[in-house]
């Protein structure tokens, strides 16, 4: 939603029983005067003095609520982020509990104590949001990969094939009627129907066609150093893994895509079709040149797309397989920084919950970002009616 | 697109490009088809399994959480009623008053520039971060789950929203409107509540309605803030059920009985949800053709 | 060849616009007694004929319109319209607003086919070519006209990029020949050498003027059989316009030009041969000059005097 333009006059509050300069007639103050009056406004009646008050103390409350997200959030996160600091952000390994391990050497022999026993280390829980980020990335990218083309094609249809009344107009309320279908009916869906789907129909067919060629190898199989040497073996494909997350996140994000390209698209002047048309353009060249105009506006769509998927919860959390864990194939199990939060944080302990707490202010910073950079372009490119040069 | 018949003097390239328009084309229609099929597909299957599984027990019945005998979602039912109703306490005066502010009130530029750019920043929060901050403000220092906490964050959620709508539609009042009650007198307040706002109720209203439909969708901001109950409660002092979180538990169970209340729960929700939707838009464009 | 041909070039420019006009005798006839016998008939959806001053020599013929007539769903914009359009000069389209110049000239270029419910009826051929017979290629058709809009509509690209397009969607990559048209359609545009220093930069930073004359040098780049300007000057300030208008004047020695303008005093500056339409309808067609200082009917007279319309 951008502000729109028309802005209603600017009302003074009437002295009460006294015509003031201010009061009426005054509509607009001249653009290079101040309103003369505001500096000697008298108090108005003591209904518009009640109004002023709560209109300006809600004003005040939404930024208070900004604020309190961001004061809340990051005391909270205090102890992991002095912990943690940056390192926090490239820290590969998420472990809630305490680890004992026998000691080596550093030759890696187990060092055994004076009465032959193993020596055994206590290492703390270690909290790195690495996988998590990865996690978030690869699915939204994914998701946007398979999203993208197909909104951007059906926004195409339905600005330029379809004829206006009798399909675009229902087709686009179709789909935006079903953009506002809760995060957790595409979940329980997700579940139910495309978990099995990718586990017994999308995983073997991929292995049966692909397994083979080395050039895919990392899809399918993987390396594990375990007891110091390298084991290879091939991934179970259950279905509970990052494709089929990233999957429901582009089936949710389809519609907002599609809406917004669209209104982007329609908002390109007919004469700059025309004209490609007039130099005996083909309807795909003359496309073409529609998507180049409208470009700042479309990538703004896509920015937004992004920003749902990043921000998504309850879908992804339901099929991604809440593993912590960076690997190759998106064919494994893994985690996002929102089903990270929607899983661990009811159960968490005291020195988990502050790192959980800090994943969410980098998930919030993220997201923050990502929709500011969206509106900026989305805005930017409706009013000024052209793309950039 | 006029189609042509073969015309024999045409360079290679301009074959080409011909090929590549028509099969761009073919591809466009293909891919929202695929769209369609997409969601349609979806929105049939939630249906039709919801259909099977949904029975008189569903509404009348509270969770047992046995594996067999599931028992319905009553509390649920009744737990997002009273949790949107407390929310919308709160956050409807709140978010209208901030729409009148950002709308009525161009001489604090200053502030309702940033006011207004705050609103969009906090619309674009992940609902799972608002559940978390829920937690911190309103669970920690009162010892637990509670209904409060829950409407809290819906309200949260529900605020930004409001507000913006509300001042969208505000906007479009004409000025005369405003003109000519000033002229007659009247106060900023007696203008705006008597005049300006009663004209653009309809949209207002559907704006909040709106956002209404969306809190009630939401999962995330209740997991750690209301938390989970079995009991029929209107209660919100203790941990609060809503039909979310029922439908999200019951469908983490194995068991099919258990599976089968989700999909009745989701079937419930998404009809809801549809009809309230449609609802919403019909009554948008009919207030919009008849400015009252 | 014809007695189009002394139309302009006989008179100094400085002289043209005071002489086109005839001086006003309002004594000799009182505006009652003035029938206008062809706008009547036409008023009354009856059979008319327009006046024509001569005809053109097929073989000189670039766009040859016969009884051609355009409805938009419902309603009549063209009935019925005969037209020859002579090869290398500049002819005009004038007549009041609604008159159906603009739809006429749409029509050559089959761009009200975008327009949904259009129907026509009557032929047209654009040098021998039919255009809207069946089986006709109107990607073709658009490559051999070009057309100039009402409002400069330069491509968010540069203004190389602007002028090469219409050879790039034809598959032409070599850059030489890229480059070498570009300048030969920016000199015949009068633009080259304001912009030869920056051919790369956005067009979108050209004036309006300066915009227009890129679309024409795109309209022109590859030597289309017929040049179509659609109003061009009326988006423009009254320097720009001027300059458009020599422009005009020049490219005709090339190109042959159909202009729809409903400034009346520029038609009489830019054109060899002007038509007059009404309602749909040609009322009458002949050398500008005749049409303006001798028309054969009052009401042309009148329309171009300022007295009606």
């Amino acid at each position: 939603m951008s502000p729109s333009e028309s802005n209603p006059i600017p009302m003074t509050s009437k002295g009460s029983g006294e015509a003031t300069a201010q009061s009426v007639g005054a509509i607009q103050p001249q653009p290079h005067q101040r309103n003369p009056s505001s500096k000697q406004r008298r108090k108005g009646p003591l209904s518009d003095q009640i109004l002023d008050f709560a209109a300006r103390a809600s004003g005040v409350g939404i930024v208070l609520l900004l604020v309190a997200l961001l004061v809340v959030l990051t005391n909270a996160a205090w102890p992991s982020i002095k912990a943690n600091g940056f390192g926090f952000l490239t820290g590969t390994t998420w472990r809630v509990n305490e680890l004992e391990r026998p000691q080596r050497d550093s030759a890696g022999k187990i060092v055994y104590d004076a009465n032959d026993e193993m020596v055994m280390i206590i290492e703390p829980a270690v909290y790195g949001a690495a996988p998590v980020i990865y996690g978030t990335v690869i699915s939204s990218t994914i998701a946007l990969v398979l999203a993208v083309p197909l909104s951007l094609g059906a926004a195409l249809f339905l600005v330029r094939i379809a004829p206006r009344w009798r399909v675009a107009a229902p087709v686009a309320f179709f789909i935006e009627f079903l953009a506002a279908i809760p995060s957790l009916a595409y979940g329980v869906w997700g579940i139910f129907v495309l978990v099995p789907f990718m586990g017994k129909v999308v995983g073997p067919a991929a292995k049966a066609s692909l397994g083979e060629i080395p050039l895919f190898d990392w899809l399918f199989f993987r390396t594990l150093n375990v007891g110091g040497q390298n084991t290879r073996y091939e991934i179970t494909i259950n279905g509970w893994n990052m494709l089929t997350g990233a999957t429901v996140l582009a089936i949710m994000i389809l519609p907002i895509i599609t809406a917004i390209s669209r209104d982007v698209l329609r908002a390109v002047p007919r004469q700059q079709i025309e004209a490609t048309l007039a130099l005996g353009a083909t309807w795909w060249q003359s496309s073409w040149m529609m998507l180049r105009y409208a470009r700042a506006g479309l990538f703004g769509a896509i920015i937004l797309g992004l920003a749902r998927a990043a921000g998504e919860t309850m879908a992804v959390t339901m099929v991604i397989g809440n593993k912590n864990q960076i690997v190759a194939s998106f064919f494994e199990p893994a985690q996002t920084m929102a089903s990270l939060l929607a899983t661990e944080f009811a159960e968490a302990k005291p020195d988990q919950r502050s790192s959980l707490l800090h994943v969410a202010l980098v998930l919030l910073i993220i997201s923050l970002g990502i929709n500011i950079l969206a509106r900026w372009l989305v805005v930017g490119s409706a009013s000024k009616g052209s793309a950039g040069h | 697109m006029i189609i042509t018949t073969a015309l024999i003097h045409r360079t290679p390239y301009q074959r080409f490009t011909r090929a590549t328009s028509a099969v761009m084309a073919c591809i466009c229609v293909a891919f929202a088809a695929m769209i369609l099929a997409i969601l349609a597909m979806v929105v049939v299957y939630l249906f039709t399994r919801g259909f099977n599984a949904v029975s008189l027990d569903f509404f009348t019945k509270l969770p047992t959480g046995d594996q067999t005998n599931p028992g319905g979602m009553l509390n649920g039912l009744v737990g997002t009623g009273v949790l949107i109703a407390l929310a919308s306490a709160f956050g409807i005066p709140f978010g209208v008053l901030a729409g009148i502010y950002l709308s009525e009130y161009p001489d604090d530029r200053w502030f309702t520039g940033p006011v207004r750019f705050i609103c969009d920043v906090l619309a674009g929060v992940p609902s799972i971060v608002v559940g978390i901050l829920g937690y911190e403000l309103l669970v920690v220092p009162l010892g637990g789950y509670s209904g409060w906490a829950g409407a809290g964050a819906l309200a949260f959620i529900m605020i930004p929203i409001v507000a913006r709508t509300t001042e969208e539609m505000l906007r479009l009042v004409p000025r005369a409107y405003r003109e000519g009650s000033l002229a007659l007198g009247a106060t900023k307040a007696q203008t705006i509540f008597r005049v300006v706002l009663p004209s653009a109720t309809g949209s207002v209203i559907t704006g909040i309605l709106l956002a209404l439909a969306r809190i009630a969708g939401e999962t995330a901001p209740l997991l750690f803030t209301a938390g989970y109950s079995r009991l029929l409660t209107t209660n919100p002092n203790e941990p609060f059920p809503s039909l979310t979180i029922q439908i999200y538990q019951a469908s983490q169970n194995a068991s099919p009985a258990q599976q089968n209340l989700a999909w009745a729960g989701m079937l419930v929700l998404v009809t809801c949800f549809l009809i309230l939707s449609a609802a919403i838009r019909f009554v948008a464009s009919r207030s919009i053709r008849t400015p009252s | 060849m014809t007695s189009l041909d002394t139309n302009k070039a006989s008179m100094p420019p400085s002289q043209s616009n005071q002489v086109l006009l005839r001086p006003i005798d309002m004594t000799e006839r009182a505006p009652q007694a003035r029938r206008y016998e062809v706008i009547e008939a036409i008023r009354a959806n009856r059979e008319h004929t327009p006046s024509i001053h001569q005809i053109v020599d097929p073989k000189d013929s670039v766009l040859s319109i016969r009884g051609f007539s355009l409805w938009y769903s419902k309603s009549q914009a063209l009935h019925k319209v005969s037209l020859e359009i002579a090869r290398g000069r500049v002819t005009a389209l004038i007549g009041p607003s609604g008159c159906g110049k603009s739809t006429l000239l749409r029509s050559v270029n089959r761009l009200n086919d975008l327009i949904d419910g259009v129907r026509v009826d009557g032929s047209m051929n654009v040098s021998g070519q039919s255009v809207y017979g069946p089986g006709v290629d109107v990607i073709d058709l658009r490559k051999r006209v070009g057309m100039v809009f009402q409002k400069p509509n330069p491509f968010p690209t540069s203004i190389f990029e602007n002028v090469v397009y219409r050879l790039r969607i034809d598959g032409v990559r070599s850059r030489s020949t890229l480059r070498d048209a570009c300048e030969s359609a920016l000199r015949s545009a009068a633009l080259w050498d304001e912009v030869k220093d920056r051919l790369d930069q956005s067009a979108m930073g050209l004036s309006g003027g300066q915009q227009q004359r890129l679309c024409i040098a795109r309209a022109i780049v590859a030597d289309p059989a017929l040049l179509l300007l659609d109003e061009p000057c009326s988006a423009l300030d009254p320097i720009a316009t001027l300059r458009i208008e020599e422009l005009i004047r020049e490219i005709s020695r090339r190109y042959t030009v159909l202009i729809v303008t409903h400034n009346m005093q520029q038609a009489a500056r830019v054109s060899d041969a002007t038509a007059f339409m009404y309602l749909g309808r040609l009322v009458e067609y002949g050398p500008t000059r005749a049409i303006f200082q001798v028309p054969k009917l009052p009401e042309t007279e009148d329309y171009v005097s300022g007295r009606f319309g």
